[in-house]
């Protein structure tokens, strides 16, 4: 396929597929329900049903004129869209500051074989200021892709897609191990009971036959009982949920890359396709949350400029056996000492400091303990909980402290920090473009301090946590040789 | 060890520090007032009140901006501008001056009156922003004509 930018038929404006007539009234209507809902109570006021069918019908008008009111155009050195009913809006990009690009298709859209386009560039951008292209024809995509990344690929030789692609990972039925053992089931239980409530069914439920239903079989088989009942219930029904939706999300995610592009597909329901430019990769970070870890996975984050670093927009693997996440990351950045070698530790001073600030709360919580005991009485039970608290603070600490570490040479910088979170992140130091040494009033005290390295890719910061002093000032030095200037 | 920066901000910067703090504490200070006015049925209450009060801005006031105009330091080498800043938590900054995209001055009301401005200098990362606070105007225009000489600003900024 070849680039048709010349091409004078592609240099004016396009409008997006004729068949988001369908999806932007829906949008529109869903958007507008507060509205209707007023209307619908205006016109049962003044027995006027003339209100809600204006109201639609206007609604409707809106989002079909949304349609004729927004385009897009490629041009030789940028892209724009103009947008807005009311308020008209241009925005363009430059072609050369486009940084990735990636495509999402919800289940309306996928009906209609529409997908959502987004452009992402270096800088930040939310809500109005991204450039989204929603929605086009899903059969346009390939050609789409191939004419936004033409010029940040910049290969003379002919597009990108002609490269042969490389398979780095796909996705397992024994990824789903990791799965129940995130939040995410539980999160969508709360929202859901939340929504319930606030929609005003709580008084509902207080009365129904439901509620008496419980607080019979609560009588019958006692609190604890039940409660314990309930909780296995809400357990078994988030790690139901937390499997499902971490297989909907991620069933039959492909990682592939070719010479420039790194490609990333999943979603069995609603479809994602991202397509990062490989040179703006500035390294990785294995994220390996407690329990993850626990059976022995990693999830992987790619440090990339103009891609948001926290989040599902970094996302590169889910949950996953650490060696595969470790291996894909060896093979994005080339280097397997700074994926998977042994770390520089930091020391007898930072290990004391994770044992003081894991120990200062049992600490505290024992001294009140014991004043209120002379004072007064205090439960047995108070014991044996805080002695339980004590130890899993101290093996907290112990993990922090095992940890953290760091290794760095002229290329990469890594550094690695965290038990409940822990991560090690892997940054290209061609990509630092500042450090930041903070010392709080304690880290003096201890001789410490935390090197931040600042990049434009990422979270933008990735810390060396309490390493001391001079060593981060040697790390800095090891990074960038403009630091070392310093000395 | 690393180098110190070798600049201090200006003379003025603790005045104009403790006049910026003051104010904030006169505004509560004042309130005080007007409560004891208004309400004099829990004197102790108030006496607590007034004694934190002038505990928080004497420290505010008078510690605090001798403190950190002990830790400012700022220097700019034909490589990198280097801050040093803060008090409690203090923070030594370095960027690269081939990488600088803006250069920005900023004067507050205060500083207007005593003749201070504040120069940020901006890197792609949003993390790697220096700000050298608190330079008399003439230093700061220096400062800005240099690093703006200097600096091949947006040539090749990493992203």
């Amino acid at each position: 396929m070849t680039v048709p930018v010349a091409d004078p038929a592609r240099a004016g404006w396009h409008r997006l597929s004729p068949r988001m007539l369908l999806v932007h009234p829906v949008h529109e209507v869903l958007q507008q329900i507060p509205l209707l809902v007023g209307s619908v109570v205006l016109g049962s006021a003044t027995g006027n049903p003339m209100w809600l069918v204006g109201a639609l019908a206007m609604t409707v008008v809106f989002g079909v004129a949304r349609w004729f009111t927004t385009a897009y155009r490629i041009e030789d050195d940028e892209v724009e869209l103009r947008t807005g009913v009311l308020q008209r809006k241009v925005l363009s990009v430059p072609r050369n500051r486009i940084r990735s690009v990636s495509t999402d298709a919800r289940l309306l859209h996928r009906l209609l074989g529409l997908t959502v386009l987004r452009v992402s560039t270096g800088q930040e951008a939310t809500g109005d200021g991204a450039f989204a292209l929603d929605a086009v024809e899903t059969d346009e995509v390939p050609r789409l892709r191939a004419i936004l990344l033409a010029e940040s690929t910049a290969d003379p030789a002919g597009p990108a897609t002609t490269a042969p692609r490389r398979e780095l990972a796909r996705w397992q039925p024994a990824w789903l191990r990791y799965s129940p053992l995130s939040f995410t089931g539980l999160a969508m239980i709360v929202g859901a009971v939340g929504v319930v409530y606030q929609a005003g069914a709580g008084t509902v439920l207080h009365e129904s036959r439901l509620a008496r239903l419980g607080l019979d079989t609560a009588e019958r088989f006692g609190v604890a009982v039940t409660v314990a009942a309930v909780v296995l219930a809400v357990v078994a029904a988030s790690v139901v949920l937390s499997v499902l939706r971490s297989l909907a999300t991620y069933g039959n995610l492909v990682l592939s890359r070719d010479r420039e592009m790194l490609h990333l597909g999943h979603g069995l329901l609603r479809v994602r396709q991202h397509t990062f430019d490989m040179r703006r990769l500035r390294g990785g970070t294995l994220r390996e949350p407690l329990l993850v870890r626990a059976l022995g996975g990693a999830r992987l984050d790619a440090v990339m400029t103009g891609v948001n670093g926290a989040g599902e927009a970094s996302l590169l693997l889910p949950p996953c056996p650490a060696d595969m996440a470790a291996r894909v990351l060896t093979e994005l950045i080339g280097r397997p000492d700074a994926v998977s070698g042994p770390l520089r530790g930091h020391g007898a001073a930072a290990t004391r400091r994770r044992w003081i600030r894991a120990l200062t709360v049992p600490v505290l919580l024992l001294a009140i303990l014991v004043v209120l005991a002379v004072l007064g009485s205090v439960p047995v039970w108070v014991w044996p909980g805080l002695a339980a608290l004590t130890a899993c603070c101290a093996l907290l600490a112990m993990d922090r402290a095992r940890s953290l570490g760091h290794r760095v040479d002229a290329a990469w910088l890594v550094a690695r920090a965290g038990s409940v979170e822990r991560r090690r992140d892997c940054i290209a130091t061609a990509g630092i473009i500042g450090w930041t040494v903070r010392q709080t009033f304690f880290q003096r005290r201890a001789g410490l301090a935390t090197l931040i390295a600042a990049t434009a890719a990422g979270v933008k910061r990735y810390q060396v946590v309490d390493v001391p002093v001079e060593v981060a000032w040697d790390i800095a030095a090891v990074a960038t040789p403009w630091a070392a200037e310093l000395r | 060890m690393i180098a110190e920066p070798a600049h201090p901000p200006s003379r003025k910067a603790p005045l104009v520090w403790a006049l910026g703090a003051a104010i904030p504490w006169f505004v509560l200070a004042a309130a005080q007032v007007v409560w004891l006015i208004v309400d004099r049925r829990y004197p102790a209450l108030h006496a607590a009140a007034a004694a934190g009060t002038l505990l928080a801005a004497v420290v505010f006031v008078a510690v605090v901006p001798l403190w950190r105009y002990r830790v400012h330091r700022w220097e700019i080498t034909p490589k990198a501008v280097y801050t040093r800043s803060g008090w409690l938590i203090q923070e030594r900054r370095i960027a690269p001056i081939s990488r600088v995209q803006t250069v920005d001055t900023h004067r507050g009301p205060l500083d207007q009156v005593f003749g201070l401005a504040n120069v940020t200098v901006t890197t792609a990362s949003s993390a790697g922003a220096v700000r050298i606070v608190a330079l008399d105007s003439h230093v700061a225009d220096q400062v800005v004509a240099y690093l703006t000489d200097i600096a091949a600003i947006g040539e090749q900024d990493a992203t």
